[in-house]
C-alpha cells in the first residue's frame, strides 16, 4: 500500500525545504563580483564616519534582492499551482488569464505618459502594472462568467484572447514610442530583480505569505475541484467559495509579483510540475512545497543572472528558462508514469 | 416512508444564446414535465429512456446540481434545497461517467477525497475516515491497485474506483449515470452485481441511469421509463417494459423472450439478418 500523506510528513518536508531555502539564500548572498567577508559583515554597519563596505554590499544590496526573488518565486509557483488546478489544465501558468499583458499594458502606459511621481517608494510603472494586472483578471473573469458559471473552457479562451489583444496593443504602443521609452518598457517586460526598499519587501512578503496561508487552508478542496466542479460538489465541497478564494488570491499574489519584478516566465509553469512529478499531486503538499521550491529556484536563477556575465546582468527570465528547461525535461522523462494525463 | 420523493417536477434548459430575447421571456427547452414518483429506502431504481429525455438531468436534479423549474424533490423527508452542499453529500453520492483526471492522483488518494468535508482542522483525514475508505476499496475489489494512478487502470477498474469513492461518502442513496456504458459484458454484470450487493447488504438505495434495458430488467426493483414527449412509466420492470412500449418509446422494433420472470429484448434494425422473422412477442424458451 502506498504511503499516504500525513500531517507529520508534511511538516517534516516543509521544514526541510525551508532549511534548504535558507542555505541557498545564504550561499547566494556570498556570491557576486565583489567577494564579501562574513567576519567583516558581523562587524556591523559601522559608525558614522567608517562605512563597512562588506556589510553594505551584503545587507543593503544583495539581501533585498534575494528576499525579492523569494517573494516573487513563491508567489508565481503557488499561483501556477492554483491556475492549473482550477482550469484543470497542465499548460496553465500564472499569466494565462491575461495578467501578464494587463500588467505590461499598465507599465507601458505609465512609461509613455512620462509620470514621475512616487507612491510608497514605488515608481508609477509598478503601480500601473499592479492595477493593469488586477483589472485584466477581473475583465477575463467577468467575460468567462458570461459563458457559464463552471465552464473553464470559456474562461481559458477569454484569457487567451484578452492576452492576445492586449499584447497587440502593447506592440502598437512600443512601435509608436520614442527610443528611451521603448528601452525602459522592454527592460521591464523581460523581468528584472532590482534592489528594493525594505518596506516594500515586507509589504510584498506579507501579502504573499497571507495568500499562501489562505490557499493552504482550501487545499483539500482544491484536490476535489481538480476532478471537476460537479464532482467536487457532489463530494460536499463548496465549490463556489473555493473557486472564488483561489482565483482572487492567485490573481492578487501574481499581481504583487509582477509589479515587483516585471514578467518572469517559466517559474509558475514548471515549478508546480516539477514538485508534482517528485511528490505527487496532493495540493496540501504541492502548494507549500511549490512555494518554497519556487523561491529557491528564483534566488538561484537570479544569482546566476548577476554573475554569469558580470559586471553586466542578464534578465532573470533568460536564466529561468535556460537552466530550468532542461532540468524539467529530465524530471518529466524520469517520472512520466506519475503524470495523470500521460497515462501509465 | 419514502427516501426520495419527486412531485410534479418540471425542468427546462434556457433556449438560445445568452442575452437573446428568448432568455428574457423565459422560453425553455423542456426536458422533464410534471414528473412524480417515490422511492422507498433500499430500492434499486433504474431510469431508462432514449437520449435527450432527461435521464441525466433528473440525476443532476436529485443530487442538487440543478434546481427544478417547478415541483419539488424531497430527500429523506426534507426538501432538497434545505440541505447545504455538505449535508446533501452526506445523503446522496453520485457516480458520473468515468474519466481520466488531469493530475496523477492514486486510487486511494481519490477515494479519500470523498471524506473531504469531514477532514480535521489541519486538513487531514481521521482514522475513522481511513477505515471507511478501506472498506469501500474492499467492497469494490479495488484495494489491490490502491496505490496506482487512475490513468493506469482499465475503464472497468476505473468505474469501480469511482463507485468506491461514492461508497466512501457513506450515503443512503447512490446515484449512477450509465455506470456500464463503456464496459464489456463481464464488467457490466460485475458492476450490477456490486450495486445489487450494496443494496442487499448495506440497504442502500440505488438509482442508476442506463441504456441497457435487459440488465435493468434483471436487477431493478422499479423502473422509470422516460419518453421523448415527457410522458413516463413508473413501476416494476416487467410491467414497464413490453415490446409495444419499447417500440413506442425508443422507436425500434424488438425481438423479445423470457428468462425466468423477466423479459429480455433484442433490438433489430431494418437490415438486421433476422429482422424479417419478428412478429411482436415471440415466446421462445431458452436451452437450459
Amino acid at each position: 500500500m502506498k504511503e499516504l500523506l500525513t500531517a507529520r510528513k508534511l511538516v517534516v518536508r516543509v521544514t526541510l525545504a525551508l532549511v534548504v531555502l535558507v542555505i541557498v539564500m545564504f550561499v547566494c548572498s556570498l556570491m557576486g563580483t565583489e567577494s564579501v567577508s562574513l567576519k567583516a559583515v558581523f562587524g556591523g554597519a559601522g559608525g558614522q564616519e567608517a562605512v563597512n563596505p562588506d556589510y553594505e554590499i551584503l545587507v543593503r544590496v544583495r539581501l533585498p534582492r534575494i528576499i525579492l526573488a523569494c517573494i516573487v518565486g513563491a508567489a508565481l509557483a503557488c499561483s501556477g499551482v492554483i491556475f492549473q488546478a482550477l482550469l484543470r489544465n497542465p499548460l496553465a501558468d500564472p499569466y494565462i488569464l491575461g495578467i501578464s499583458s494587463g500588467a505590461g499594458l499598465g507599465a507601458i502606459i505609465a512609461v509613455l505618459s512620462g509620470l514621475n511621481w512616487m507612491l510608497w517608494g514605488r515608481s508609477p510603472i509598478a503601480v500601473f502594472a499592479f492595477a493593469g494586472a488586477l483589472g485584466t483578471v477581473w475583465l477575463v473573469w467577468f467575460i468567462g462568467r458570461l459563458t457559464g458559471k463552471s465552464h473553464v473552457t470559456g474562461l481559458l479562451l477569454a484569457g487567451v484572447v484578452v492576452n492576445a489583444f492586449f499584447s497587440a496593443v502593447i506592440m502598437f504602443l512600443i512601435s509608436v514610442a520614442k527610443g528611451q521609452q521603448v528601452y525602459a518598457t522592454i527592460f521591464w517586460l523581460m523581468g528584472n530583480m532590482t534592489e528594493e526598499d525594505f518596506l516594500v519587501l515586507w509589504l510584498g512578503a506579507g501579502c504573499v505569505a497571507a495568500g499562501m496561508l489562505a490557499l493552504f487552508y482550501i487545499s483539500p478542496q482544491l484536490n476535489a475541484i481538480s476532478f471537476g466542479e460537479d464532482d467536487a460538489r457532489s463530494m460536499g465541497v463548496n465549490t463556489a467559495r473555493t473557486r472564488t478564494i483561489a482565483f482572487a488570491v492567485a490573481a492578487l499574489i501574481t499581481a504583487v509579483a509582477v509589479s515587483l519584478s516585471g514578467l518572469i516566465g517559466f517559474v509558475g509553469l514548471v515549478v508546480p510540475h516539477g514538485v508534482r512529478l517528485v511528490f505527487g499531486p496532493d495540493h496540501r503538499q504541492l502548494l507549500p512545497l511549490s512555494g518554497i521550491v519556487g523561491a529557491i529556484f528564483l534566488v538561484a536563477a537570479d544569482t546566476l543572472a548577476r554573475i554569469i556575465v558580470a559586471p553586466a546582468q542578464l534578465p532573470v527570465g533568460v536564466v529561468t528558462a535556460i537552466v530550468g528547461g532542461p532540468f524539467f525535461l529530465v524530471l518529466l522523462i524520469k517520472h512520466t508514469h506519475k503524470v495523470g494525463w500521460l497515462g501509465k | 416512508m419514502s427516501i426520495i420523493e419527486v412531485s410534479h417536477l418540471s425542468f427546462g434548459y434556457p433556449e438560445g444564446p445568452r442575452f437573446a430575447a428568448s432568455r428574457k421571456t423565459g422560453t425553455q427547452v423542456e426536458v422533464l414535465r410534471d414528473l412524480s414518483f417515490e422511492v422507498m429506502p433500499g430500492t434499486f431504481l433504474v431510469i431508462a429512456g432514449p437520449n435527450g429525455t432527461g435521464k441525466t438531468t433528473l440525476l443532476n436534479l436529485l443530487c442538487g446540481s440543478l434546481v427544478p423549474k417547478s415541483g419539488s424533490i424531497r430527500i429523506d423527508a426534507a426538501a432538497i434545497e434545505s440541505y447545504s452542499t455538505e449535508a446533501l453529500a452526506g445523503k446522496v453520492a453520485v457516480v458520473r461517467q468515468e474519466f481520466v483526471p488531469v493530475f496523477g492522483f492514486s486510487v486511494i488518494e481519490m477515494v479519500l477525497m470523498a471524506r473531504t468535508p469531514y477532514y480535521g482542522q489541519m486538513g487531514f483525514e481521521s482514522k475513522a475516515d481511513r477505515q471507511i475508505v478501506n472498506e469501500a476499496l474492499k467492497a469494490t475489489d479495488t484495494a489491490q491497485f490502491a496505490s496506482r494512478t487512475l490513468a493506469s487502470l482499465s475503464g472497468g477498474e476505473r468505474q469501480r474506483v469511482f463507485i468506491a469513492r461514492a461508497l466512501a461518502q457513506n450515503t443512503a442513496i447512490l446515484l449512477l449515470d450509465e455506470p456500464t456504458s463503456f464496459l464489456d459484458l463481464k464488467h457490466q454484470v460485475g458492476i450490477y452485481d456490486l450495486l445489487k450487493r450494496m443494496q442487499l447488504e448495506k440497504g442502500k438505495t440505488i438509482v442508476a441511469v442506463t441504456h441497457d434495458i435487459n440488465l435493468a430488467a434483471q436487477y431493478a426493483d422499479v423502473t422509470l421509463l422516460l419518453a421523448a414527449d415527457s410522458s413516463y412509466q413508473y413501476g416494476r420492470a416487467r410491467d414497464v417494459f413490453s415490446p409495444e412500449q419499447i417500440e413506442k418509446v425508443f422507436g425500434v422494433r424488438v425481438f423479445s423472450g423470457k428468462v425466468g420472470q423477466e423479459k429480455f429484448f433484442i433490438p433489430l434494425g431494418k437490415f438486421a439478418k433476422d429482422s424479417r422473422q419478428i412478429n411482436g412477442d415471440s415466446d421462445i424458451s431458452l436451452p437450459k
